[in-house]
């Protein structure tokens, strides 16, 4: 995209930077003349190691991009290349993009609930308007409650009472939870009694120019949206982020402006997730102006924190009320516009038929028996969703697979919805829908993870397994060998066998520290042929013991994550 | 004291040579390796690059959010069969939201037309809106075949016109959403002339005593008035909703010659199939017109049949008389976001008694069109129509109803 420095290179150019970042990642598997790990892996955080203070505010437009995602990036032949900001064992460190939350700490039902939030509520006894809302499909206001603090409050259109405001509060919890910057987000109260309007509250009118914001100009807003019999509005309010705004990203490239910024952005593992994530929630707005960069302070110097800001078009909210195809098709796609075509509408797609029942106004269009993760398209296809291979949807799988039922339904309840069927409904899909996405993703490669090297020998779990997903016991097989560091050169030593998730280690493994191991661990189990193909795995020796330094589920280069039409 | 500053030199030279060799490389780390990148790039920061391509989709898109939109297309013809029109119009915003729009077309059989339009869209609380129009229009050779529903095609006379005109009309929704109310009054003078084209003049074929209005220069005091429903999201595209109106004209001639009124029934409904996958659309416009003593119609603003939005397979004007009936059903099919197609069917009559528009003797037509379409309206419409007189290709800027 053209915004993006990256890709306006030419393609050699890209990819020698492709295998720069690889190796600045990665390490050593791009050259034979380099080590493999060093003495830091894993690293846990992404360093910001550059002030970014030059970074400028830079606003990327909507209808470029779609126009772009739904004409060029469809036709984007994924490069198969592995995620490139994940640390040697395959996981992603912390970062300005990401912080690891579930499934890697314990959370609480409460923190689930409180999500991002770590500051007092808005006091809605007054607001004061500023602006009007910019943002977003739903109607709203920039205002200042009676604290003066800044909010962005954002209403419920008539015909999804509770549903906007429910969607985007339930919606960042979970992406919080899932390790994204969220905006801190309190549903709260809008009365149009008691509000006021700053003498410097301007709104752009048809004209192009802005002036005064008025109380007709709030009431053309309350026209259109849901009232409560008391008059009194319920609203979503979301707290001005701190630092200088700096505008939304781009799901591929990076920001030319931020030097800290060296991974393209497809190549990110955490904005390739999107898709399954977003495939579970029903996230189909992926656009940048649902994100945003901000430029804070850190550690003495300016850097860029990026933001999944808005996450409303979420579970049925994605569709407005006569509409059905979003999540199921781009606003554009070629092969069903054919087929519509030539048949008359009779070539139905399934968003045609799919029942929504029961069907509530607060959650929307919104199931879970029909659902298939790999049917499950965004509003416009990002180069990062086409970029997703399956480890990096393996690892999104695992991050879903932590959310219990409580947690879900925890979630769901900072939704506040005033009908209990509803906030249950909305539970209920999420668990059906986590459910198919484990039952595809954990099994579509060798789920084997955590592995720990002991006195007892060699400790794994499946994934799969453990989500319950797969009945069974596979054998477990580990090729044991020994590995040069300086060279990536390996020496056989033996072949273990097991039933169980402990596979015995062969005898003359080496003992002085500083010395590695590969073990390659295969799963044999009928029903899932892919588990065979063996994770790699290493091993450094320490004083302690053995420590995991690296983990490969899949290659360099291997294929893209299916959709529903690659598998016909 | 220069063998000091030698030696100096000399031990400064050998230190700095011997530093890498004896100096401790740092211990490569994967962090050090990021930051390294992360320094490299300090180099080549520069702010986001725009392509041609993307600065001209955002300054359209400045303009959809932010307005600001000042020229623009303008494709109407000056009478309907003129050929395809080719114009443009330039816009003002005089305020907030009132704006002046000042247009001109011309089309390929020589219709002219040139207006200004003073529109104020928000008015008594965002309940109604009012436009104020004056132009002039010229039509050098729209078709009149004979009145009655027997007209033949090959009969065909051609005349043309020029009309100045000068208009107010307010549209008022009392609930701002269902119940419509519309008024307005218009000062127009016509000017009937001879035709141009390959079919015969008018005047070479009827006299002004055989045919009102040949020759004619009227001026009309024009009041109208409208009540209707109308729940359709929007009248220039909708699937679902629909329009049951009555509209009221009053034409009073300044001279008392050529004085009428008109009655005009419109029920337009969308039956919505499988979400929207199909959308049975029908439509009924009655047109009656009365006398005013003994004072007569013109027959150039007889109600009449024919044309792109009509009974599509016929041309325009195709048949006239004091009276119109008209019946149409399109079977739509939604393909994507922004294109239907349609399988349409019209029918309808023309008589000189009220009493005669029943369903005998209705001219049909049948076909299939394509429609490019946002949410709210209907930019392009490729129809092909076949009835008894052949087929007709129509390319519309509107939908059709």
């Amino acid at each position: 995209m053209p915004t993006s420095f990256v890709s306006r290179l030419p393609r050699r150019t890209r990819l020698t930077l492709v295998a720069a970042a690889a190796f600045v990642v990665l390490g050593g598997s791009a050259s034979t003349q380099r080590q493999r790990f060093y003495s830091d892996d894993p690293i846990s955080r992404e360093p910001e190691s550059q002030d970014a203070s030059a970074a400028q505010s830079h606003d990327i437009k909507s209808i470029y991009e779609m126009t772009y995602n739904l004409f060029v990036t469809s036709g984007h032949k994924p490069s198969g290349l592995r995620a490139k900001n994940i640390n040697s064992i395959d996981e992603l460190p912390d970062s300005n993009w990401f912080t690891n939350r579930i499934g890697t700490t314990a959370i609480t039902p409460e923190q689930m609930t409180r999500g991002a939030n770590v500051g007092a509520p808005p006091d809605p006894s007054k607001w004061i308007l500023t602006r009007e809302k910019t943002a977003g499909v739903h109607p709203g206001f920039t205002a200042r409650d009676a604290k003066g603090e800044t909010w962005f409050l954002q209403f419920d259109p008539p015909y999804y009472a509770e549903g906007a405001t429910g969607a985007v509060a339930v919606a960042s919890r979970i992406f919080w939870a899932l390790g994204y910057n969220q905006v801190e987000l309190f549903l709260t109260t809008f009365d149009p009694k008691r509000v006021e309007f700053d003498p410097q509250a301007t709104i752009r009118r048809p004209s192009g120019a802005r002036t005064r914001f008025n109380r007709d100009d709030m009431n053309a807003i309350l026209e259109r949206v849901a009232k409560s019999p008391d008059g009194v509005y319920r609203v979503v309010a979301g707290r001005l982020l701190p630092g200088k705004i700096l505008g939304g990203y781009l799901f591929q490239g990076t920001r030319p402006d931020d030097p800290n910024d060296v991974v393209p952005h497809e190549h990110r593992r955490d904005l390739r997730a999107l898709r399954v994530f977003g495939a579970w929630t029903n996230l189909t707005d992926l656009k940048a102006a649902n994100t945003l960069d901000t430029l804070v302070p850190e550690n003495g110097r300016m850097v860029v924190k990026h933001y999944l800001q808005d996450v409303g078009s979420t579970f049925g909210m994605c569709n407005e009320l006569y509409e059905w195809d979003l999540s199921y098709e781009y606003f554009y796609e070629g092969g069903p516009t054919v087929k519509r075509l030539l048949s008359f509408g009779f070539a139905l797609s399934p968003w045609q038929t799919i029942p929504y029942k029961p069907y509530y106004p607060s959650i929307g269009k919104f199931e879970g028996d029909e659902f298939d993760p790999r049917e499950w398209r965004p509003q416009t296809p990002t180069t990062a969703y086409v970029e997703t291979r399956d480890d990096d949807a393996f690892w999104a799988a695992r991050r879903i697979a932590a959310f219990s039922d409580d947690l879900i339904r925890a979630a769901v309840r900072a939704g506040q919805y005033s009908d209990p069927n509803a906030e249950k409904y909305l539970g209920d899909v999420l668990i059906k829908r986590r459910d198919k996405i484990l039952s595809l993703y954990l099994t579509a490669v060798n789920p084997i993870v955590n592995p720990r090297l002991g006195a007892s020998g060699l400790t794994i779990e499946n994934a799969a397994i453990a989500a319950g997903v797969v009945k069974g016991q596979p054998t477990y097989r580990a090729s044991w060998m020994l590995f040069d560091n300086a060279t990536g050169e390996t020496k056989p030593l033996s072949t273990t066998e097991s039933q169980t998730t402990t596979l015995a280690a062969p005898a003359g493994l080496p003992t002085a520290p500083g010395s590695y191991i590969q073990v390659d661990i295969s799963a044999d189990i009928a029903a899932h042929p892919s588990w065979k193909e063996p994770i790699k795995t290493h091993f450094r020796r320490t004083a302690q013991g053995w420590q995991l330094v690296g983990l490969e589920r899949l290659p360099e280069t291997a294929p893209a994550a299916q959709t529903l039409e690659d598998e016909r | 004291m220069s063998r000091v500053l030698t030696l100096l030199a000399s031990l400064a030279m050998i230190c700095g040579l011997a530093s890498p060799v004896i100096a401790q490389a740092p211990e490569p780390s994967r962090r050090g390796l990021i930051e390294q990148a992360q320094a490299e790039k300090v180099k080549t920061l520069h702010p986001y690059p725009l392509t041609t391509g993307e600065r001209v989709m955002n300054k359209v898109e400045d303009i959809i959010v932010n307005g600001g939109l000042h020229w623009h297309p303008f494709l109407e013809s000056a009478y309907k069969g003129g050929g395809f029109a080719l114009g443009a119009g330039y816009m003002h915003h005089v305020s907030s939201y009132n704006l002046i729009d000042m247009r001109g077309s011309y089309s390929l059989r020589n219709y002219k037309r040139a207006e200004v339009e003073f529109i104020a869209p928000r008015m008594f609380e965002r309940r109604g809106s009012l436009s104020i129009l004056g132009g002039a229009r010229e039509a050098t050779q729209v078709g009149f075949f004979g009145t009655g529903p027997d007209s033949v095609k090959d009969d065909r006379t051609n005349f043309g016109f020029q009309e100045s005109y000068g208009s107010a009309t307010m549209s008022f929704w009392p609930a701002r959403k269902l119940l419509l109310l519309r008024g307005g009054v218009e000062l127009a003078q016509w000017t009937e002339q001879s035709g141009e084209g390959t079919s015969p003049s008018v005047d070479t074929i009827y006299t002004p005593a055989a045919l009102p209005g040949v020759g004619s220069e009227i001026t009309y005091l024009h009041t109208q008035g409208t009540v209707g429903l109308d729940w359709r999201p929007a009248a220039g595209y909708a699937r679902r909703g629909g329009f049951y109106g009555v509209t009221f004209h009053d034409y009073k001639d300044t001279d008392e010659a050529f004085g009428f009124q008109q009655v005009d029934y419109e029920v337009v409904q969308h039956f919505p199939i499988l979400r929207e996958t199909w959308a049975i659309s029908l439509r009924a416009l009655a047109q009656t017109t009365f006398l005013k003593g003994d004072q007569e119609i013109p027959y150039f603003l007889l109600p009449s049949l024919g044309g792109g939005d009509n009974l599509r397979g016929y041309g325009s004007f195709r048949f006239r008389d004091r009276n119109s009936l008209l019946l149409q059903g399109e079977w739509r099919i939604m393909v994507n976001r922004y294109m239907d197609t349609a399988f349409f069917y019209d029918a309808g009559k023309v008589a000189a008694l009220t009493e005669d528009l029943d369903l005998d003797g209705l001219k049909h037509d049948y076909g299939f069109g394509v429609r490019f379409h946002s949410p709210f309206s209907t930019p392009l419409r490729i129809d092909l129509a076949r009835s008894t007189e052949g087929l007709v290709l129509v390319f519309g800027t509107s939908a059709a109803f």
